[in-house]
Formats: C-alpha cells, structure tokens, sequence
C-alpha cells in the first residue's frame, strides 16, 4: 500500500507501535464505511427505481424490497430523455454553468485578493457589506432583477441568467479566507523581485489557492447545475432555452404518475456534477504527496 | 524597488492613524471593480429595495391594481411581533443552531479522516459528496421511510429491544423528536459541503508542521488540537459563518419533510417569510421582508459572535 | 402608444361590425396552461391548431407552466408581458380576483351563453360578488368513486362496500382490527387546503353563517369532527395523514395492501396500475359513499383573462373554444376529467360502461357528473392564513392538544377576525 512505503522511516523508528497503527487504520475504514452507508442509501434506492422495470410489479415504496428490483432496464432513462427531449436543455445547461463557473472564479478572485491583502479605505465596510448581503431578505431580488434584465435588453439570455449570480459574497469570503492563508514572505519576495500586483495575483496567489478556487467552482458548478427557480423567471419567455433542471421539473408534476421516471431524471441530472467531482478532486487534493502522518 | 517598510495588511501600523497609499487603494478599487458593478446592481440594490418593503404595505391588492408600495413604518415589525406563529418560526430557527458545532466538527474530523494517501479515499470523497447533489424531494421519500412508524429506524430499536412495538410511533409525526428528526436530515445534507471547504484548507497545511509534531510523538488528537485546528482558523471561520446563516434560513428540508409540523414544532422563520412572499396571489412583500429582516438582524449578531470566536487573522499569515 | 391601441381597437371594431376577417396583422395571444406538458400535448396542440384555423387572424402562444405558475404570472404582469388566457384553479382565481389581476369573462362573452354552456356549479364556482371570473375547464370529483380491495374486505368479514360516510366510519375500527389494514385515508389536513371543511358539507352542515361569518362551530360539527379524532387516537387512521396529503398517502398504503379503501378521483387508479398491477387487476371500483346530504365535492380548472392582457377579445375566444363542450368531451377521451359543459352529460361517452377495466368503469361514473363540481364553501379571503389555522387546530385536536369543540372554537375566532371581504 501506498501509504506503508511512504510513512516506512517514520514507523521503522517506532517498531513496537506497528500494531497499533495497523489497528488505527482499521478503525479509520470501519468509520469510514459507516458514514459512507449514511451518505448514499437514498442515492441508492433513486438508483434501485430508476433502474426497475416499471412493469414488473412492486411498488416503489414497498421497503426494503423496492431496493431490489425484479427486472432490471434502462427504458425509464431513454423514455425521459426522449418524451422531454432534454438533449437541447442538456446544452443549454452545459453553457450556462459553463459562464457562471468561469464568472465567478474571476470576479471572486479578482475582489477578494485586495480585501484580504491589502489596506486601502472602505476595505472593512465593503467586507462587513458584502457577508451582509448572505443574511439581507432576498425574496424580492428576483423581481427587481428580472426588471433590471429587461431594461437591459438581457432578459431571457443565457447571459442574463449568469450575471446576476456571478458576484456573489460566498465566492468572494471564500477566496478572502483562502488567500489570508498564504504566508506574506512569499508576496513580499515577490515585490522585491519586481513583480506587479496582478502577476502576484495570478502566478503565486492563484496556483497556491488551487485547493479553494476548485472547490469554489464545484460549489458553483453544484448550485448552477442545480438551481431552477432563478433560471425558469428569467427565461419564462424562452421555453427552449431553459437548462435541465427547469426541463426535468416537468417531471415533478408527473410524480403521481411515474416515480421511475422522476428518479431517472433525477439522475440525469445528478451524474454529471459527481463525474465532475470525481475529476476534480485531483485539484483541491493538491499537496497530498508530501503529506505524511 | 524595496518595501520593506510597508505595514502588514490588517495588522494597525506601529504608531499614529493608519496610513493609506494611493496607489494600493487605486488598485484595490480596481481589483473590486467588476464585483463592485455586479454587486451594486444585481444584489445591493435589489436588497435595499427589499429592505425597505419591509417597512411599507406592499402586496397581492396594491400590486394587482398597479399601485406603489406604500409606508407604514414599523406596523409590519408590530404585526410580526404579534402573530404567535412567527414567535414560534423564530424560536425554532434559532433553536436550530444546535447543529452548528455539531456539523462543523464532524466535517472538519470527516475532512481530516479522507485527507490521507490511502486506497479508496477518492471514492470516499466522492461517495460523501453525493448527499450535496441528491434531489432532496427523492431524498425525503427516503428519509420518510426511515422515521416511519414501520421504519427502518423504528425497526432497528426493535431489534435491540430498546422500544416494544406498541411505543412505536413515527419519528416525523412525533412533535418532541420532529424537530430532531429533520435536523439529522440537514446534518446529511450539509457535512459533504462543508468537508470540501475543510479538505482545501488541509491542503494549506505545510506538511513540514505535520512531520515536525509525529517526530516529536505528538499523538493525532493533540496534533489535531494544536495543528490543524489553529491553522484551519481562517476556514472554520467561514464554515462556521456559513453554518450559522444556513441553520437560521433553514427551509427546504423542513419543508419536504414536515411542512412545519405537527404542532408547528419544526415551523421554521424562513418558512414564515416564504408563506408570506409567496402565498400566490395573496402574497404580502411588504410582511415577509419585515420578517426577513428579523431574520438578519439575529443573523448578523451571530455572524459577529462568529468573528469573535474565530478572531479573524487577516495578515497574521506567516 | 395609447394611439396605436386606439386604432387596433378601432380596426377590431370595424372587422367585427363589418363582419370580415380581422386585421391583416395576425393577433398573437398568450396561452398558459398548469402542469399539462408534455403528458397533454397532443392534445392541447390539436386543439390550438383547430382554433387557428377557426379564427385566422389568432395566433396562439402555448407555455405551459408547472410550480412557477402563480410567480411567473405576477411577474409578468410586472414586465409588462402579461399573458392573455391562463389556467387557474378555484381558489387561485378566487384570490387573483380579490387582488384586482383578473378581468370579470361576463364582459367578454355575454352571461346569457355563459349559462347555457355551461352547468350551473360549475359556473358558480367562479363568481365572486355577481362577476364571473374564469370560464370553468375540466373538474373532478373528490369523494369521485370508491375503490376498495376485495380480498381485505372479505378478510374483515364485510359482503360490500359502505354507501354512507357513517358506514365507513363505522367499518374503520372492524377492519383494522380483522385484517391489520387501516379502512381508508381520510383527508384531514390536506397542506393549503381546507379539506376538513368538505365533511361538514357533505353532512350538511353549514360553514357559513347567512352574513357570511364562519359559523362551524355548533356541537354537530365538534360531533362529526370527534368522530374522526377518536379513531385517530385508536390508531385506525394512519398516522401520517396529519402530515401528508390523504391522496399520497392512500396510494402508497393501498398497492401494499395495507389499506383497503381509497375513495377519489379515478387518478388513483393510474398510480396503482404503475406500483401493483395485480391489486389493479383485482379492485372494485364503485360510487363513493356519501355524506348525511347525500351530495358530491370537487372541484374543476378555469381560463382566465388578466386585466393585463393586451387581447382580452381575443384571449375570450380562445378560451371560450377550449371550454366548449366538444373541447372538453375531447379531452376527456384522453384522460378521466369531468367536463363542467352541461351538454356532456349526454354524451355517448359517459354511457355506463359493463365490466371491463376499472379506469373505464370509473370514467364513465363520474363522467357525466359535472353538475355536482362544488367544493362545498367559498374560499374566503385571505385563505391561506385561514386555512393553515384550521389544519393547525384539527391536529391540535387530532393529537390530544384541544378538544373538538375548543379547536372549532379557536378555527372560527381567528376567521372571524382575519377574514378578508
């Protein structure tokens, strides 16, 4: 195991504690396996109906046995794909998570680097402003932010959809809290050097924040890719170019008719975002190589 | 050019009032600029403007008939404080911050267990991360089967003999363990969040503090303690942050699962501003900002705790 | 602006005078209809086509809208973009129309032929204060038919099904106790309805005073009510019909086998042609069983035009067309709807069909029964803070918090006081 060869020095020195490391690594499984059983059960049993051949028999909510189906099909997915037609929303989700990913990590980065890292006036009222805004009634923007769209001839674009949720105070405390992290030496050599204030930002304070800008695009990736009552306002007057999530809502409607559809939509929708976690977890994983413990 | 003399940002200059330089803050404000515009359009204004609903009656009539909202002052916070209902809503929420430490330490441990070079920790990550992206109405046809009376957790407490079948009850029909019930559903749906934002602040630690304390024979706990914990200050501070707000506002899962009940023990305050923003045509803009406002202002009191605990350590890095 | 409505009006009245087609430039109507995509598109896409063609100088514009519907409808008033004819429900059209978005349809279409289409109920559904608000689209029933498992009611011992609420009141405790299986899912707190009021309907009693005050708080009602708490509290109602909509509740226990009766609407019987259709195979479907006053609840879909529409002329024509009797028997070809057009109920289609399968046994039961389509009480104003102090007190009541009377008491306090006119 990768692990024995790269922690060897460490446990030769410590022979008479082997065992107990042996045992500690059991333990971390066991724990391991139990919030793993926690986490995806429901994830399972969407799987389990999405899965069932609807005519079979059985019903859905008959537990455990619904966990096990009979017959076994993929028809449930080629029936949503095709009654709903969702190759077109699959696109047009694909291009508005695409813009609201790229937007945020820039403006997010390009905001918080000057609000960790330096003085300038106003700094601490635009912080306490912007986490304000996590906690100010929000049940109105929507209105006056279809109007504003409007006004700006952007109303019932993709573009539309995406500005107003690029500049966000999640993004923006989020890389606040990762660049504070970065020791001060590394910028003040860099100043001596010469560099200007934008390389820093880009060639030393971006590759450093891996770890945080990844998972600040998954969250965004997860919220964008998912988020269906901003979209479905902003392009009620375009049905054709609303993503996946608005498109598969249709099937909420249906759910007295056919659970196995819903749960098949319902992982169309959810496949993609933890393909893109698997990937990912590479990014806000960097480092681990020389972390031994 | 050297600058050494310039002061650490965040730490107060050595003597006198601070001291600004005009090219930092023509830069700062430059940086700032696209996120100042969006904010200023798409979220501040449309915020303020909400806000001052809050103090106005403004609803499905005036609306209907195309008038403007219209003020009131404070009758809208005097009707609220008024209504049992949102006394109650208001008490739940804040009741609900009981999982705050709860959840943050169990992901931050989480974090720190599949933060390891070992087979298969990829897919535990993955596989935690799941409850984030699971459609949460397929989510509560589950988590119905395991409170139900004839449950899976009804099922496993008869099997060790802990309840007989006659004290059986369901778990989400009960008014004493509703509230409980749904907030291990939140609990579910919130430490593979949170365990994302811990592991990229592991990825922070220099590993050379980690090999530094096993040499010297530090056990893990007293490593977690007195490493990762003050190390991770700048993350739990936004984690906890975060948490804090989002047990405040909690409302999808209580929804799915009670719609507030029985007995309105698990009646949320976000509940009360959504019934009252969007009870369709009868919806009352003016009464649910007021009420959103509350909200905020108990918010940002426990946001200020928050920076408190965690005293921020803007600068101290190094 | 207000000029170029000046001329169109003008146009459109000349056209119309003149009797000629109408102007050159094709009227483009909005059209919205509620969760009926894409299982209804055929349908609702032939029907839009036979009404182009009927009128050439309408274009229609079909959305359909499913959760955002009442928000998509605000906002786009707010916009500006309102559409011309939606689909709403009863109580929704009740409170757009309090609110001022909804223009009276007996300006549009004369009131005359408004009553000779339609059924008398139906119509009555939606007026408010003299006006009628929306024409009345396709409805249902609530207690519908009666759909019941024969092997459990053979296991408890009954040789048919209840013909009264007091019988399958009183065959709730024997077979829970026999079979194991609760007798049926009552709909006690259904979540933004008033569903408890229903049973006072149906037994006759009133929920209104005449000045129009709620009044159901005699001993009659805590009676009735008492009734249903006692058999909560014996545990022969499922636990989760205070927390669930009956309807979900029923078709989840019944293809279990672990309840014996769902009365309601045939749209039951899809869900348990799905989940067991061995059960389906088996289930009897006959007439619900009826209150003291031997009369039906339901309730029925409405077009309405907003006062925001541009084309309210138009818009009523379309609407008009897709509640015509002949739309509505099309209609219900496809799926079990009840029309609310009073030439239906002499429709081959309704005739009693024998044996066969129990979706068309029950389509051809409620068919022809739009004349009943009432929900039992106005909706009043203000109804969801009424309505959810109701629920709240009938689960104060259910779990031993108040006694029937004290929670009826409370109901009609807190209507009384909060009651919008």
């Amino acid at each position: 195991m990768s692990l024995v060869s790269r922690a060897a020095p460490v446990q030769r020195s410590y022979a008479p504690r082997r065992h107990r490391k042996l045992g500690r690594v059991v333990l971390r499984y066991v724990i391991l396996i139990a919030v793993l059983i926690f986490a995806v059960f429901p994830f399972l049993w969407t799987l389990a109906i999405a899965l069932t051949d609807k005519h079979g028999g059985g019903s859905i909510y008959d537990f455990p046995a619904s966990l096990f189906p009979r017959a076994v099909t993929l028809r449930n997915f080629v029936e949503v794909y095709t009654t709903f037609s969702l190759g077109k929303y699959v696109w047009n989700s694909i291009s508005i998570t695409g813009m609201t990913i790229l937007g945020t990590l820039v403006v997010s980065a390009l905001a918080a680097y000057p609000l960790a890292r330096f003085r300038f006036p106003g700094r601490d009222l635009i912080f306490g402003v912007i986490v304000a805004t996590l906690v100010l009634p929000s049940e109105t923007t929507f209105i006056v932010n279809t109007l504003t769209l409007k006004e700006l001839g952007l109303l019932g674009t993709h573009v539309g959809v995406v500005l107003p949720t690029i500049a966000g105070a999640f993004g923006i405390f989020l890389m606040r809290q990762a660049f504070l992290g970065i020791p001060q030496a590394l910028i003040e050599a860099a100043r001596i050097d010469g560099a200007s204030e934008f390389t820093i930002l880009t060639r030393i304070m971006l590759p450093l924040t891996k770890p945080s800008l990844a998972a600040l695009g998954i969250f965004t990736l997860v919220a964008s890719w998912n988020a269906y009552f901003w979209p479905m306002l902003a392009l009620s007057g375009a049905p054709d170019s609303v993503p996946l999530s608005v498109a598969v809502l249709k099937l909420k409607g249906q759910f007295n008719y056919d659970p196995f559809n819903i749960a098949a939509g319902a992982l169309i929708m959810m496949i993609p975002v933890l393909l893109v976690f698997l990937s990912a977890q590479k990014l806000f994983m960097r480092g681990m190589e020389g972390a031994v413990k | 050019m050297i600058r050494s003399q310039r002061p650490t940002p965040g730490k107060p200059p050595l003597s006198g009032k601070p001291k600004y330089s005009l090219r930092d803050t023509l830069l700062s404000y430059g940086f700032l600029a696209p996120a100042l515009i969006l904010l200023a359009v798409f979220t501040f204004y449309p915020l303020a403007y909400g806000s001052y609903l809050g103090f106005t009656e403004y609803g499905g009539a005036r609306f209907g008939q195309g008038l403007p909202p219209k003020w009131t002052g404070l009758d809208n916070f005097r009707t609220l404080m008024a209504d049992p209902l949102f006394l109650k809503s208001l008490l739940n929420s804040v009741k609900y911050l009981i999982i705050v430490p709860i959840l943050q330490l169990a992901s931050l441990a989480v974090a720190v267990l599949v933060n390891k070079n070992l087979p298969g920790m990829a897919f535990f990550r993955a596989a935690y991360y799941v409850p984030v992206v699971t459609s949460i109405s397929l989510a509560a046809v589950m988590w119905d089967w395991v409170y139900n009376k004839d449950g899976t957790l009804n099922w496993a407490l008869g099997a060790v003999h802990l309840v007989s079948k006659n004290q059986m009850f369901g778990w989400l029909n009960n008014e004493y363990t509703a509230f409980w019930a749904v907030m291990l559903v939140t609990f579910w749906r919130g430490f593979g969040y949170y365990m994302v934002l811990y592991l990229a602040g592991l990825q922070g630690i220099p590993a050379e503090l980690e090999e530094a304390a096993v040499l010297d024979g530090a056990s893990s706990w007293k490593r977690f303690w007195s490493i990762t914990v003050p190390m991770m200050k700048p993350t739990i501070l936004l984690c906890s942050l975060l948490s804090t707000i989002a047990a405040l506002r909690v409302l999808e899962e209580v929804l799915v699962l009670t719609n507030g009940g029985p007995l309105n023990s698990t009646y949320t305050a976000l509940m009360y501003v959504y019934s009252k923003a969007f009870q369709g045509f009868d919806f009352n803009y003016g009464l649910a900002s007021a009420a959103g406002l509350v909200v905020a202002a108990v918010a940002l009191l426990l946001s200020a705790v928050n920076f408190r605990l965690f005293r921020d350590s803007s600068g101290d890095g190094a | 602006m207000s000029k170029k409505i000046a001329a169109r009006l003008l146009t459109l009245g000349l056209s119309l005078a003149l009797g000629t087609a109408a102007a050159q430039s094709p009227v483009e109507v909005q059209f919205w209809t509620w969760y009926l995509s894409p299982k209804f598109d055929n349908y609702i896409k032939s029907t839009i086509s036979d009404f182009e063609k009927a009128n050439p100088g309408i274009s229609v514009k079909w959305f359909d809208k499913q959760d955002s519907m009442v928000q998509d409808f605000i906002s786009s008033v707010n916009l500006g973009s309102a559409p011309d004819v939606v689909n709403l429900n009863i109580d929704e059209t009740a409170k757009a129309a309090q609110n001022g978005f909804l223009r009276n349809v007996d300006s549009l279409t004369p009131m005359a032929s408004l009553k000779s289409t339609f059924y008398a109920q139906p119509l009555a559904n939606f007026t408010l204060g003299g006006k009628v608000y929306a024409y009345p689209w396709y409805g249902w029933l609530n207690e519908g038919v009666l759909l019941y498992n024969p092997d459990l009611m053979k296991k408890a011992g009954l040789t048919r099904a209840p013909r009264s609420m007091t019988e399958l009141l009183g065959m709730a405790k024997t077979i829970k106790d026999k079979t194991g299986a609760y007798a049926w899912v009552p709909a006690l707190k259904d979540p933004n309805t008033a569903s408890f009021l229903g049973y006072f309907y149906s037994d006759g009693l009133p929920i209104y005073d005449a000045g129009g005050k709620a009044a159901f708080n005699t001993a009659a009602h805590a009676a009735l009510l008492q009734q249903y708490v006692t058999l909560f509290k014996g545990g022969y109602i499922p636990e989760d019909a205070v927390r669930k909509e009956a309807f979900q509740v029923a078709t989840e226990l019944y293809p279990q086998n672990k309840v014996a009766m769902i009365v309601g609407g045939p749209q039951a019987l899809t869900r348990i042609k799905d989940s067991n259709p061995t059960l389906y195979a088996k289930t009897v479907v006959t007439e619900a069983p009826l209150g003291k006053a031997r009369v039906q609840t339901g309730g029925s879909m409405g077009l309405v035009v907003p006062t925001a529409s541009k084309h309210p002329v138009e818009a009523a024509k379309l609407a008009a067309f897709f509640t015509s009797n002949a739309s509505q028997i099309a209609f219900a070809k496809v799926v079990p709807v009840v029309p609310t057009t009073s030439a239906a109920q002499r429709d081959p289609l309704f005739k009693r069909a024998s044996g066969g399968d129990p979706i068309a046994n029950a389509t051809s039961l409620v068919g022809a029964s739009g004349r009943y389509i009432n929900p039992g009480f106005k909706a009043p104003g203000n109804s969801d803070d009424l309505y959810k102090n109701l629920n709240d007190n009938i689960e104060a009541a259910l779990l031993g918090k108040k006694t029937a009377q004290a929670a009826l008491d409370d109901t009609v306090t807190y209507w009384n006081a909060n009651m919008k006119k």
